[in-house]
């Protein structure tokens, strides 16, 4: 059957963000602009990074993505993340690995409400005729220069972004223990463009990604996008196939 | 209504060189047996890269061997990837003329372009070409199997005038097909007077209107071939057991197998933002159907395992919608054992394929006949 992850996640705890209950409440994000860049890494460079319940994506990519968001429930700010590509059971799914946030406020929350391993930093989001920019400082250091070349309107149906999984702490059944959470967004497209990937920065450890090198790049989007951060609906035993460790938090996103 | 065997050739890991040599020998035990047994057809894929799912990278290779240890069943090279990056024109144009003539003129040629991400960034492909490049391919390897002599300027390949050698056994040229697995090849299919080969699982309502569309458009097709060859044919999975619990619970166990395999895939649509991706093919309705490799849950309708009885009811199903060809995958990383396949393909072959007449076969006919 499919390979699986080798991380466990029950053996550092202490590691992962903590939420005080599973019961947050939807954001909503209009108007985000989203460049989202797809690079296939080296097998060898993802071992120890996907949870024991969770398939790799074969071949290994990531997804690098730097994000404007001009409204939210906390103010505007820009958030730029690490996802592995990877399958829940038969599901294709980013796991994020490491984000940051250009705001002390969306961290704080982003953190405790949905389990992004996100820190604060500076995100930079810049547009140009011949290129979209991301930039990520942290700790004074450029952690990440990336960039869509030479967007191309496409159509937003040619665009599918997956969805997330996170890990944190979280209370069920009257314990907080590590788990894996479901992070699905809706989309609603304005503006859909396609380019080519350029990375010139990446420094792999400010990532939780140590050893990672990234290696052919796949395709590059910019998107402007009505989204959100739905109320969790799935959670997953990190330790069990996602087919036999979900368990429904709610029926649906009816009750947003 | 015929029946064939549809080969991806699953090996489950940890790979050796005999398990590997294993599976490869079931499937040519099955295949001898199915020829004397009177299934009509041997499918073999072309995939690469697909760990576990398929290690059916030389199909050609599999079908010659299928070809030489058997006397009557069609060969079908299914599908060949019609893009320049995987396979050269001419070559395809050579080997298929070779395994037609090997095979005494009983070669099916199927046409595709590859679906997923893993094969086409393997090959360095450009997603966005690859429905052009085979519709090049498709209108030029009648040509090239037919005409004393080619030459070709085209946007994809080109060559000056050659004689291509060998020419097909079969006369104008083998039968050619289509993998349909997005929506809308079918149409692709019938506009060009080509056999539609479906390779998804959809339930009944849904392959009854891409028949009915099918039959609809290709009787005003423009063919790419010398004849048009109008036939369906859908795929399935077979496990036949006196025993009807015994067997959906088989039938079930293999299905699960092959869609929890399958939807480990990477579709070109789910890194690969093109317009020629616009549909993730197969993969929703495997999704769907696969909730895990033991899922419990009845799978999609119509399929054939279980006992004869109720093979009969679906095979009968099928027929009224307009099927001509079911292909049968008979197994998924080895989870069936070699000798429960080889049982229920006897069984099927006593029991079922008596209640189905079969339909006159296609316009190409041997040279010898």
């Amino acid at each position: 059957m499919p390979l699986y992850g080798s991380l466990d996640l029950t053996q550092a705890p202490a590691r992962l963000p903590t939420l005080p209950h599973l019961d947050t409440e939807a954001w909503a994000l209009p108007k985000a602009e989203t460049m989202q860049l797809l690079i296939e890494v080296p097998r060898t460079t993802t071992e120890g990074l996907l949870p024991k319940a969770m398939h790799p994506a074969l071949p290994s990519y990531v997804i690098l993505a730097v994000t404007k968001y001009p409204e939210s429930p906390v103010g505007p700010f820009n958030l730029a993340v690490l996802r592995l590509g990877s399958r829940a059971g038969a599901h294709p799914r980013g796991f994020l690995l490491g984000a940051v946030a250009s705001s002390a406020a969306a961290a704080q929350e982003l953190r405790t409400r949905w389990g992004f391993p996100v820190e604060a930093g500076e995100v930079k989001f810049l547009r140009r005729h011949d290129r979209v920019m991301g930039t990520v400082t942290k700790n004074g250091k450029i952690i990440l220069d990336c960039a869509l070349a030479d967007p191309q309107p496409v159509a937003g149906s040619d665009v599918q972004y997956i969805n997330w999984v996170t890990a944190a702490n979280a209370p069920l059944d009257g314990q907080t223990q590590p788990l894996l959470i479901q992070v699905d967004p809706k989309y609603t497209f304005y503006k859909a463009e396609r380019g080519t990937p350029r990375v010139s920065a990446f420094d792999a450890a400010a990532w939780h990604a140590p050893g990672m090198t990234l290696a052919e790049p796949i395709i590059g989007t910019c998107c402007t996008v009505d989204t959100d951060l739905p109320r969790i609906r799935f959670v997953m035993d990190p330790l069990k196939p996602v087919f036999q460790g979900t368990r429904r938090i709610r029926e649906s996103r009816a009750d947003e | 209504m015929k029946f064939g065997l549809f080969y991806e050739i699953s090996i489950p890991r940890p790979w050796t060189p005999e398990k590997e040599r294993t599976v490869y020998n079931n499937c040519l035990e099955q295949v001898k047996l199915a020829d004397e047994l009177g299934f009509d057809h041997v499918w073999a894929v072309e995939h690469h890269f697909l760990e576990e799912y398929s290690h059916c990278s030389a199909p050609e290779l599999f079908l010659t061997a299928c070809a030489m240890v058997t006397k009557r069943i069609q060969v079908g090279h299914g599908i060949v990837v019609c893009v320049p990056e995987f396979n050269h024109p001419i070559k395809i144009a050579e080997r298929t003329a070779t395994l037609d003539i090997l095979s005494g003129g009983r070669l099916h040629v199927g046409t595709g372009r590859s679906a997923t991400w893993t094969e086409l960034g393997g090959f360095g492909a450009n997603p966005d070409t690859t429905k052009k490049s085979w519709d090049e391919f498709v209108r030029c390897l009648p040509k090239m199997w037919t005409q004393e002599t080619f030459s070709y300027q085209g946007e994809f390949w080109s060559m000056p005038e050659r004689t291509i050698l060998p020419k097909p056994y079969q006369k104008p040229h083998p039968p050619m097909w289509v993998a349909i697995t997005s929506p809308g090849t079918e149409i692709d299919a019938a506009d060009r007077g080509l056999g539609s080969l479906g390779l998804s699982f959809a339930g009944f309502e849904e392959q009854e209107k891409k028949i009915k569309e099918y039959r609809r458009r290709i009787q005003s097709c423009e063919p790419v071939g010398a004849f048009v060859n109008e036939q369906v044919a859908t795929t399935n999975f077979l496990f036949c057991h006196e025993d009807e619990k015994i067997g959906v619970e088989m039938g079930k166990k293999l299905g699960n197998t092959f869609n929890y395999l399958a939807t480990q895939l990477i579709s070109t649509r789910e890194v690969y933002s093109s317009p020629s991706y616009q549909s993730l093919g197969l993969l929703p309705a495997l999704r769907r159907a696969a909730t895990g490799p033991d899922a419990g849950d009845q799978q999609t309708e119509g399929m054939a395992y279980g006992d004869p009885a109720r093979i009969i009811r679906a095979v009968k199903k099928w027929e009224s919608l307009g099927v001509d060809c079911i292909n049968f995958i008979l197994n998924a990383n080895e989870v069936v054992p070699q000798e429960q396949v080889m049982a229920s393909l006897r069984l099927f072959a006593k029991e079922v394929m008596p209640h189905f007449v079969k339909k006159p076969g296609h316009a190409a006919v041997a040279a010898g006949e």
